[in-house]
């Protein structure tokens, strides 16, 4: 893994340095009619410097569904547009996109000093052929057996996703779409309260809130199946919050 | 400021429950004024020890019977007369007048073993006007079978003396969900706890059973071992099954309608978010979304006339009992004390319906009942455990709940006004009790 992120930085350094080069600066155009003979008296205000616009996409070529950065910098500039739906941003910054289609993202800084132009093409690939493979669903198990895939927790009589359940299905959805050819089943849970009834309602309800987020982060919904267990499989016996915190629950498995 | 408030919120909701004070009355007094004596049935001619062993269950079998009805004072045997009664001739009536028997009702017979079964003659008899009301002949083709002549003959006396009211219940069956190791089965046995046999044995989890009003089939919901989808089934009990196609991994909590030609259910579509009512026709076809509403949506139980279908929402924030037309028009909320209520069923007369009810502070559930005309309340059990899941028996005089006042949870039956509670499971753990209705009448 560490190796597949120092070679990502190594590549977004290289794009990095072949962009740069492809910038044009519009210079302002020199004053018309003949050189003065004479000297003139020197300007009392320097001349506006004209701005610059540099932007990035890391990384620029990306699976349909996955992520990019795209990642900007200007000087000189009092306001800078970028196509391609992003629309007006600050001088400095960066955006999370996730293109449907290879797309030329093209920024424009304007200034007292003139106007710049920067472009960077992101290359959306169709994604591979989810051929089953037992290598996937044997590596997803492996990640859900060491606890690298999380479960994520859920308050009381609730199917609302808490921020550390967000960030928790973050890191899971990477390990989803890293291996899309295995079916991850996942499982909403219940505690010991309300009846065998609701709490079958309810925890399918906490399975499908989780994979309507892990969808919006990218996980192709063919990959994920729901069931709900209700509070037909407690993680931990008991009948105090301890218990029933810890069987609130959305689990993972692969099918 | 909010302490004060929730201190109110919980004295209003004592008040409300307070179990001594039955807001309405269940029914015309359960335990009625017709006092019984049931002598023990004896030898017709000899004892002999198969005819004593088949006595004895016999004799047990009637007097619980007759006891749990709920119709009758049952006189103790301690002031009976010491003379066996075999025979009509055998009875002096001034015996069972005296102040401490005092009957208005006698029953006696006796019985015979003959070859590997038996021959039972039972009698019913007036008191006061020395009239029979009952005279039958019931031949067993087993000893074995002993249990249901007694269970027939005191369903006769019941129709005798309810005048028609109750059929009685000594013949009906219970369904119920048994857990082993990681599956859940659907077990059948007679209303007293006797006689297990096995509905399911697919190792997975099957739950939530339902009878159909002829009693041949069951619905319930199954996942089966290694299956990540809920599947509603419909068994017929003399074998083979449908299972109701439903467009997503979750479904719950069937429910046949009382015309047997109707199935309603909790499901939702693959892109829906939660689930709502749907009924189908009992091939599965037809399928139609009653609730349509973005709550939880399930428990859903028929009136008797199939007019009506009360269900579970959590629309109002949480799960409450509701009740709409079969055809999903006028929704309208019936319990409105918060918390969360569920397993509505609706007493066979249609007045009352029973369900489940947590108390906000609380994690275990009672039983209730509320009116449904005037959405009156009466708590039906208290204590320490957790009551839930009631259904009511065919006559409405009687109620099957799962309890865990044993330690696991456990099935139980009582009257319909919570007293008299009979546990007729012991062993494992055993939920979502569904009472059959009435035995079909064989002519």
């Amino acid at each position: 893994m560490k190796r597949v992120l120092t070679a990502l930085m190594v590549l977004a350094v290289c794009s990095a340095l072949l962009i740069l080069p492809g910038c044009r600066r519009r210079q302002p155009a020199p004053a018309a009619g003949p050189a003065p003979t004479a000297p003139t008296p020197a300007p009392t205000t320097a001349p506006s410097p004209a701005p610059t616009i540099e932007v990035q996409a890391n990384p620029s070529t990306i699976e349909r569904g996955q992520q990019t950065t795209l990642t900007w910098r200007s000087q000189n500039a009092t306001s800078v547009v970028i196509d391609g739906g992003v629309g007006n941003v600050a001088e400095t910054g960066s955006v999370v996109i996730t293109p449907r289609e290879s797309q030329t993202f093209t920024a424009v800084a304007k200034g007292p000093g003139g106007e710049a132009t920067a472009s960077t093409r992101v290359t959306v690939v169709a994604p591979k052929e989810a051929a089953i493979t037992s290598t996937d669903i044997e590596a997803l198990r492996q990640a859900i057996r060491d606890g690298r895939v999380k479960d994520i927790f859920f308050a009381y009589d609730k199917s609302e996703l808490t921020a550390e359940s967000r960030a928790v299905l973050e890191e899971n959805a990477k390990w989803f779409r890293q291996f899309p050819s295995a079916v991850v089943v996942i499982e909403g849970h219940c505690d010991e309260r309300g009846t065998e009834e609701y709490n079958l309602a309810l925890g399918d309800r906490r399975a499908l809130a989780t994979k309507e987020y892990l969808v919006q982060l990218g996980v192709d919904p063919e990959q994920l199946e729901t069931i709900s267990f209700g509070e037909e499989r407690p993680f931990v016996q008991g009948h105090d919050e301890s218990a029933w915190a810890q069987n609130r629950r959305a689990h993972f498995t692969v099918k | 400021m909010t302490v004060p408030i929730l201190l109110q919120l919980l004295v209003s909701a004592l008040t409300v429950f307070s179990p001594q004070e039955p807001e309405i009355v269940i029914r015309p007094p359960i335990t009625g004024v017709t006092r019984l004596a049931v002598a023990d049935f004896q030898p017709k001619t000899t004892a002999s020890p198969e005819a004593d062993s088949a006595l004895k269950v016999f004799n047990d079998v009637l007097w619980k019977d007759l006891a749990f009805s709920a119709f009758f004072e049952m006189r103790s045997k301690s002031f009976y007369p010491i003379k066996p009664i075999r025979v009509p001739t055998d009875v002096n009536f001034e015996d069972w007048q005296t102040p401490t028997v005092n009957a208005d009702f006698l029953v006696f017979g006796n019985l015979i073993v003959s070859g590997s079964g038996a021959v039972v003659e039972a009698y019913l008899y007036d008191v006061k006007t020395r009239q029979q009301v009952l005279g039958k002949r019931f031949t067993a083709a087993s000893t074995t079978l002993i249990r249901n002549v007694a269970h027939n003959f005191a369903d006769e006396v019941v129709f005798q003396l309810s005048a028609g009211t109750s059929r009685g219940i000594a013949q009906t069956q219970i369904a119920f969900s048994s857990q082993k190791g990681d599956s859940k089965e659907i077990y059948i046995v007679d209303y007293d706890g006797a006689n297990p046999r096995t509905v399911t044995a697919n190792g997975g989890l099957n739950r939530f059973p339902e009878w159909s009003p002829d009693n041949s089939r069951l619905a319930f919901v199954t996942k089966l071992p290694g299956s990540s989808r809920w599947e509603i089934w419909l068994q017929d009990l003399a074998g083979g099954r449908k299972v109701i196609p439903t467009r997503s991994s979750y479904a719950s909590s069937p429910a046949i309608s009382p015309d047997g030609r109707r199935i309603a259910f909790s499901t939702r579509t693959q892109d829906a978010q939660d689930s709502d009512i749907y009924v189908a026709d009992i091939e599965g076809g037809g399928m139609r979304n009653l609730t349509n509403h973005p709550a939880i949506d399930t428990s859903p139980c028929w009136s008797p006339t199939g007019q009506q279908i009360a269900f579970v929402s959590d629309r109002s924030g949480t799960p409450q009992i509701w009740v709409m037309d079969a055809d999903g028009s006028n929704v309208r909320r019936l319990v409105t004390e918060g918390g969360h209520c569920d397993s509505p069923d609706w007493s066979p007369d249609g007045r009352l319906i029973l369900y489940s009810w947590q108390a906000p502070t609380q994690w275990k559930h009672d039983v209730y009942v509320v009116e449904v005309a005037t959405g009156k309340i009466y708590q039906l059990t208290v204590g320490g455990a957790s009551n839930e899941s009631p259904h009511w028996s065919p006559d409405g005089r009687h109620i099957v709940f799962q309890s865990t006042r044993s330690g696991s949870k456990q099935i139980f039956i009582m009257n319909a006004d919570g007293k008299n509670v009979r546990q007729i499971t012991a062993y494992g753990i055993n939920e979502s009790p569904a009472w059959s209705g009435y035995p079909r009448r064989e002519q």
